[in-house]
């Protein structure tokens, strides 16, 4: 079998097993390539149709053409698509130059899907975060669970050995089942090219820069590159040195530099 | 030699923020007692200059590479980025050369200096160090040693190496940084967290001084600077509500020195050269100033108010500053709205140097000190970089960079504010000195203990 295939294969297993052990459960989906390569492969685990809803949270400051992509393919491929939203915080004007950047995410994303979830009373969420996002997601199980504040105690955590996942949590408990955890950067790259998987234009370049990682509009910065189609991408991708996230991670690091000098009267 | 001979270590405690005079009155008031002892057993206390702007990012890093800002390139917590106005935090990857320990432990890289320069062939290159706690070391970076970045640490993690050294702090519950928000509405848990990450501070220092193998060692409090920006009117005034809680912090502090102090001198057999030094004083606020505003009152700037801050700056602008008085020159080709041309650059200046001058508060009182030009402060490779004017002020006039305030006098929730002339060394009575000791001067001193290949 080729590398991609030993992949996919890996992940639809995950999924299968997810879905039998939890009834209660969805998928999240940013309408990035990694969830949306995560939501290919439930397609083909389930021969087309997928039997649980399809979450996507809406900060309000997604990029229109995430907007656009969202609807026509959430139509095409028959989703239960849930959209959620943080209605009372978007409503007073939450944003990221109104308070932090730390507040809105905590608020328009982070709360948006605990409400989401707490409505729905899911059990369990498949996500497409994969182990070489960033540092500490190395640490990350197939199967993690989440207290019900949302906190992932990564030095408490059932071993997964043998694709054995641990599926029982305390009341109140959630898990986040990854099931793209093992693939990379290039691998999900890869397989869109094999699968010809649909992605926002968003990814290809456009007058020198395009997106690497996309999320909101305001935090969000493309990087220099010239790939404008998926060859190029993925030749770009085997020879470039610096992190996927770069963009956002830098974001976030500033936002709460800021926050601290404002604190002690500068800015 | 070897780089862990007993007896060849230097051992320096930073304290954030504390000027030299109130040092002084405290020892004098016998509030001090064990920094009395130290002094007593041997030791000076100095008056010391800090860096030009005094504030803490480009102080420390002045510190600790010994050299000015016109080399390692440090200005302020805030820059713009190259060719525009948007805003950019300088982190450790953007000091120009080397630190103490880069140059002790023979991780310099590509970096130099002119202190790296003269010093690079007499000294030991196998020193290991402990780094705790220095403003403007994230993200740290590997050294031969343990470093814990200080002010600003998004990341402790990331701030922190090598892991095990992360390990060990998150194990004991060190802070990187305390709420300073807190101040305002909820003093007493300042105060408390205050406390609490000084004796976690103490904790870890006493940990790597007893349990790592190192030849210099520097650890730094930060807390002090914070309790002095919101309460330094309590710090002489025994009838604030707070006085109490200021000089019990500085009593706490004093024990964790006192015990340090000791532990040091014993594992040394009382020869490890120590010494405590801050990167600027702090004094009470009358008011503060808004020089953005000032500049757009005196016609050489005007903003856009539906941008956010730099990108405010409208064509025709002549100048306009960053926190705290780092004035720059509005210059054609180097900012988007450029408007000044580079051979008008010094004309504009100079014009607003002497406007700037003769600017005195509704009393009279002038309000600033001195201005100084680019030339006079900054040499280097980094010098194209700084500002083209920096303002001191007199003491009480908090100068600011604040695009937002539409009187050039205000008040704040803050109480104390940075000054150039009252940071504090104190030093072994033998060692020789310039007259007025300046931040820069101390890497050569802590290098001077590691002579010898």
């Amino acid at each position: 079998m080729d590398h991609l295939t030993i992949l996919e294969n890996k992940s639809i297993f995950i999924i299968r097993e997810a879905y039998s052990r939890f009834r209660n459960i969805a998928l999240l989906w940013s309408v990035g390539k990694d969830s949306t390569t995560l939501l290919w492969l439930c397609r083909k685990a389930f021969f087309g149709h997928i039997p649980f809803p399809v979450i996507h949270i809406d900060t309000t400051y997604k990029f229109p053409e995430m907007y656009r992509f969202r609807d026509e393919y959430a139509k095409k491929w028959g989703l239960d698509l849930i959209i959620g939203r943080n209605e009372a915080q978007v409503a007073t004007g939450m944003g990221p130059t109104e308070g932090s950047k730390l507040d809105c995410c905590n608020e328009l994303k982070t709360n948006a899907l605990k409400e989401t979830i707490a409505r729905h009373g899911f059990k369990a969420l498949l996500l497409g975060i994969r182990r070489d996002e960033h540092g500490i997601r190395a640490k990350e199980r197939v199967f993690s669970p989440r207290d019900e504040n949302f906190k992932w105690n990564y030095e408490d955590q059932p071993a997964e050995l043998w694709d054995q996942f641990k599926s029982t949590t305390e009341e109140d408990n959630h898990f986040r089942i990854h099931p793209i955890l093992h693939m990379t950067e290039l691998d999900i790259w890869n397989y869109i090219k094999r699968e010809n998987i649909p992605v926002t234009d968003l990814y290809f370049s456009k007058e020198g820069r395009r997106y690497r990682s996309i999320g909101c509009v305001p935090c969000c910065s493309p990087v220099e590159s010239k790939a404008s189609s998926l060859d190029e991408i993925i030749e770009e991708l085997r020879t470039t040195n610096t992190s996927e996230r770069a963009g956002r991670a830098q974001d976030k690091e500033d936002a709460y530099t800021m926050q601290k000098l404002r604190s002690l009267g500068y800015m | 030699m070897t780089s862990t001979g007993a007896e060849q270590k230097v051992f320096v405690i930073g304290i954030d923020g504390l000027p030299c005079t109130l040092m002084k009155e405290y020892v004098g008031r016998g509030l001090l007692p064990n920094i009395s002892s130290i002094i007593e057993s041997g030791f000076t206390l100095n008056q010391m200059d800090a860096s030009i702007p005094d504030v803490s990012s480009t102080s420390w890093t002045s510190f600790m590479t010994g050299v000015n800002p016109g080399e390692h390139g440090i200005y302020g917590f805030m820059e713009l980025r190259e060719g525009s106005y948007k805003l950019s935090f300088p982190t450790f990857d953007d000091v120009k050369a080397p630190t103490v320990w880069e140059m002790l432990g023979n991780t310099v890289g590509a970096k130099t200096s002119s202190l790296y320069e003269r010093r690079r062939g007499g000294i030991n290159r196998a020193v290991r160090s402990i780094v705790l706690n220095i403003p403007q070391t994230f993200p740290a970076r590997p050294l031969n040693g343990v470093l814990t970045a200080g002010f600003v640490c998004p990341d402790f993690k990331k701030g922190t190496y090598p892991d095990s050294a992360y390990s060990y702090l998150n194990s004991i519950g060190y802070l990187p940084d305390i709420d300073a928000t807190k101040a305002v509405d909820k003093p007493e848990e300042f105060f408390n967290d205050a406390f609490f990450a000084l004796e976690k501070r103490a904790q870890a220092f006493e940990h790597y001084l007893e349990d790592e193998e190192w030849g210099l060692f520097i650890g730094v409090i930060t807390e002090t600077d914070r309790i002095h920006h919101f309460f330094f009117d309590a710090a002489t005034n025994p009838s604030h509500r707070y006085h109490d809680r200021f000089v019990s912090f500085y009593r706490k502090m004093d024990e964790a020195i006192g015990r340090l102090f000791e532990r040091f001198m014993s594992i040394t057999n009382g020869k490890g050269f120590f010494m405590t030094m801050s990167d600027h004083g702090f004094t009470p606020i009358r008011k503060e100033v808004y020089v953005n505003t000032w500049l757009r009152e005196s016609g050489f700037l005007s903003l856009n108010a539906r941008n956010e801050y730099y990108e405010q700056v409208e064509r025709g602008s002549m100048a306009f500053a960053m926190d705290p008085a780092r004035i720059y020159i509005n210059i054609e080709g180097r900012y988007p709205s450029g408007s000044v041309k580079e051979i008008d650059r010094a004309k504009t200046a100079q014009e607003i140097k002497s406007r700037l001058e003769s600017m005195t508060d509704v009393d009279g009182s002038p309000i600033i000190k001195k201005v100084y030009e680019n030339g006079e402060l900054y040499s280097g490779p980094a010098k194209g970089k700084g500002p083209d004017l920096v303002c001191v002020a007199n003491d009480g006039y908090d100068l600011k960079g604040n695009l937002k305030k539409n009187e050039v006098f205000g008040v704040s929730l803050f109480r104390g504010m940075h000054t150039r002339h009252d940071a504090h060394c104190i030093l072994p009575s033998n060692v020789k000195t310039p007259q007025r000791v300046h931040i820069e001067h101390l890497a050569d001193l802590i290098l001077d203990n590691f002579s010898g290949l």
